[in-house]
């Protein structure tokens, strides 16, 4: 048996509503916020509508129910339910939009937004598409060198960085719990490992004002490190998150 | 150390030489792989510890100075959470097991069990001991008798003794917040604090009556918490008497005033008759109480590492005119500039205690807030601040208007505000009370029933140089004067139910009609 069009619909809107709800809510494990959701599934809706009714055949098909149900007495007993549990939802709808809510506003934020091409760093205007690590080389030229670099890296890190992003670089700093965004886990594998030096370097030197809006500069609270360490530091505690996490830094190469 | 006991340990020490000699030449891989775990120890230890407990292990890392506590000195073999007896000075292993793999919550000491195996932890422990030549066993274990279960009784009986001349109290303060007369200081001449033992979480062992049981009885070393158990002590405690000091200790666990990480929400209750002026007024118990995180402000200039508040609860009642916030955080010190006793146990200056709420000047439009702190250029705040005087001048209330941490003008005049504190107990209680619409919107928030407010909070312990930009702060959360119950929901969806109601109606006459026609 064929499935009436208009149950077709129905049945790819109630698809795609719920699929959002499955990958988000518990296989992303990141709750979709409902105003979202409503914004996403007009769209949908608007779509669907347009396929649905591409010419005069197909407009005709996806209405006929609903016209039999309302011209039809065969189906009277339908359209008097219908017609009642239509204004019913409404009128639920209405009330439970304007009733009062406790539920503080949510905000959403991109957590490694794109990097501008340059940004004014040090007082000068740096171009950070063509930005390397001075000391990376000395990785294979004079490890004994990188490793004091790295050790160098370690205490910037401990007397500066600790405090949030934990001495294990996990994120778990003794004052992490107190902010909000939570400081970031450098050993997780989806921040540093993902990213090029720098883009850590634009990350540290400005800090959290400056970001771009989309990542709410205005709540983060990593400090603009320019303002209390030199540029070499920065550079060494760069090679420092590295070399204790084991991760290795993306570079132009895979690109 | 008496002369006998020294007795019992060098016989041990030749047997164990003469066992650990015999045990050696029948397995000759077993000196390498002893040989080996301090090795992998002192690997672990310069990757991992020595960043903190410095390369010739004496707590001098580079960020000693930044941390309160300081990292711990080995080289002077005591350690300060250990279960042998107060008499003995050497820990158990188990004890340094412990630490060293669970952390120590309230330091910077995190717990390692993540990533450093359990054969780690001992090689790591066999490399620390070298520190301070460390080679013995502790000889003398803590005897914990019956325990005593926690009972009404057994608390009552415990508070008695913790209050009985002055036994605790003198350190730990009348309700244990830790709010001395005293200035204490470790065998280094760093200076500690006695535990707050209404936060059990700032516990570097748990607040479990077996573990408050231990610390009572064998005392912390290297600090000046003694042990109750000595009898020599003049306050000294049977075991069962320590056992009821425990259960009385664990009782006084703080349960409403706790940080529930999930709530970001201070929420206004409506008052009918007239907003509390006092921080005492019993109204306040029907506004729910919220408790938030305080760090330190190490994120703009003059960064000031080692604040002495750690956490702030907030309550607010509003009512046609007029918002007021109460404000409770625990200090251990009154700190009144120009009074001899808190000049006393202050730590070098003295200033004002203080607190401030911040709100930004006006409602964000969007979800862009001005900067978590002070503010920007381009979205100002208003800081509400109260300072507790000095013995010279009264408390005060001002308005700051700020757009960043460097950039922070005292208003003139104090635009509806008002505020007065009172210390009890290691507990400051703040009342902050402004007019919800003030004569300048473009320079003040007005507030409307329903909306969701940023709102943040910072404050300064004057005993502990705390002042300007040196302080504690909270990142923001949200206030919400929260609305009446009104009818208006209620009326709008009747009428909008109604009214598709009738629209239905009218195109299913039309539809039947246009058929019976066209029939
Ligand atoms: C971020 C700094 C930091 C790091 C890294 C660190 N510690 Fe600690 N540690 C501390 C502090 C601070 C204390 C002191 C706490 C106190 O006195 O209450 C401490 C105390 C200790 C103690 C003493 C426990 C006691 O009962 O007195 C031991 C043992 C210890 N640490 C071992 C280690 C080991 C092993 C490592 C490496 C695997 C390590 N620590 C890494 C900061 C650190
Ligand atoms: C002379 C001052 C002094 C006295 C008296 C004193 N304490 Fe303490 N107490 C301290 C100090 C200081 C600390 C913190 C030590 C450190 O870790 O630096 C402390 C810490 C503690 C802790 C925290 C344990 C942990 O795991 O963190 C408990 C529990 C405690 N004291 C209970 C008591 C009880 C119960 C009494 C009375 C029987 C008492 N104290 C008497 C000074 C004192």
């Amino acid at each position: 048996m064929r499935i009436p069009r208009l149950l077709q619909a129905i049945l790819v809107l109630a698809g795609v509503y719920f699929g959002f709800i499955v990958v988000f809510d518990y296989i992303l494990e990141a709750v979709i916020p409902r105003s979202l959701l409503t914004m996403y599934m007009f769209f949908v809706t608007a779509g669907v509508f347009m396929v649905f009714t591409y010419d005069e055949d197909q407009t005709r098909e996806l209405v006929a129910p609903i016209k039999a149900m309302v011209e039809n007495p065969q189906y009277r007993m339908i359209r008097n339910v219908v017609f009642t549990i239509i204004p019913l939802l409404v009128g639920f709808g209405v009330y439970t939009k304007m009733r009062p809510s406790f539920d503080a506003p949510i905000e959403l934020r991109t957590i490694h937004p794109a990097p501008p091409s340059t940004a004014q760093i040090f007082g000068r205007r740096v171009n950070l598409l063509e930005l390397q690590n001075p000391f990376r080389k000395f990785e294979k030229e004079d490890p004994e060198q990188f490793a004091e670099l790295v050790a160098e890296g370690a205490t910037v890190y401990i007397e500066n960085c600790q405090y949030c992003h934990g001495d294990k670089l996990d994120g778990k700093g003794p004052y992490a719990e107190g902010l909000n965004p939570t400081p970031l886990n450098f050993q997780d594998i989806g921040t540093i490992a993902q990213l090029q030096e720098s883009y850590l370097f634009w990350r540290i030197t400005t800090g959290g004002p400056g970001l771009p809006s989309e990542a709410a500069p205005w709540i983060s609270s990593m400090p603009v490190w320019q303002n209390f360490l030199e540029e070499d530091e920065i550079w060494k505690v760069i090679l420092f998150l590295y070399d204790y996490t084991g991760h290795e830094p993306r570079s132009w190469g895979h690109e | 150390m008496g002369a006998r006991m020294m007795g019992v340990l060098s016989i041990r020490n030749v047997l164990r030489g003469v066992l650990t000699a015999g045990i050696l030449a029948l397995l000759p891989n077993v000196t390498l792989a002893q040989a080996s775990d301090e090795e992998n120890g002192e690997v672990i230890y310069a990757k991992r510890c020595l960043q903190c407990h410095g390369e010739d292990g004496d707590g001098l890392g580079p960020a000693a100075e930044r941390l309160n506590p300081p990292p711990r000195d080995f080289t002077l073999g005591m350690f300060k959470f250990k279960t042998s007896a107060f008499d003995d000075d050497i820990a158990n292993d188990a004890d340094l097991i412990r630490m060293i793999r669970d952390g120590m919550p309230g330091t910077a000491m995190p717990g390692w069990s993540d990533m450093l195996s359990e054969q780690d932890i001992l090689d790591v422990i066999a490399y620390i001991k070298i520190f301070a030549d460390l080679g013995e066993e502790a000889e003398l274990q803590l005897d914990y008798g019956t325990q005593v279960t926690s009972s009404p009784e057994s608390i009552a009986a415990g508070k008695l003794l913790f209050e009985d001349g002055e036994r605790c109290t003198e350190c730990h303060g009348l309700e244990g917040k830790g709010n001395a007369l005293k200035k204490l200081k470790d065998d280094n001449g760093d200076r500690t604090w006695p535990r707050n033992l209404t936060k059990p979480w700032t516990f570097r062992a748990s607040n479990d009556p077996k573990d408050i049981f231990t610390r009572i009885s064998v005392g912390i070393p290297t600090t000046q918490m003694p042990s109750f158990a000595d009898p020599k002590s003049k306050k000294k405690l049977t075991i069962e008497e320590r056992w009821n000091v425990a259960n009385y200790v664990a009782s006084l666990a703080k349960t409403e005033q706790v940080v529930h990480p999930d709530n970001f929400v201070v929420q206004a209750s409506r008052v009918e008759g007239t907003l509390p002026v006092t921080p005492e007024d019993e109204l306040w118990g029907t506004a729910p109480s919220s408790t938030f995180i305080m760090v330190p402000q190490i994120v703009g200039q003059d960064r000031f590492f080692t604040t002495a508040n750690d956490t702030i609860s907030a309550r607010a009642l509003y009512d046609d005119d007029k918002i007021a916030i109460l404000l409770e955080w625990d200090d251990r010190t009154q700190s009144i500039p120009g009074d001899p006793k808190a000049i006393s146990i202050a730590d070098e200056e003295i200033f004002q205690d203080a607190v401030a709420v911040q709100f930004p000047q006006s409602m964000p439009k969007g979800m862009e807030k001005p900067y978590f702190l002070m503010g920007d250029a381009a979205k100002p705040v208003n800081l509400w601040r109260w300072s507790s005087g000095t013995t010279e001048d009264p408390e005060t209330a001002t308005i700051i208007d700020a757009i960043g941490i460097n950039n922070q003008v005292t208003r003139e005049g104090h635009a509806g505000l008002s505020a007065s504190g009172s210390y009890k107990n290691g507990t400051w209680r703040v009342v902050m009370t402004r007019t919800l619409k003030t004569g300048s919107p473009e320079n003040d928030l007005q507030f409307e029933e329903g909306r969701f407010v940023p709102i943040s909070f910072f404050a300064w312990d004057g005993s502990n140089s705390e002042v300007g930009t040196a302080h504690a702060m909270t990142t923001w959360y949200w206030l919400q004067m929260t609305p009446r119950a009104s009818s208006k929901p209620m009326v709008y969806a009747i009428g909008s139910g109604l009214l598709i109601f009738v629209i239905l109606l009218w195109w299913g006459r039309g539809a039947s009609s246009r058929r019976q026609k066209s029939a």
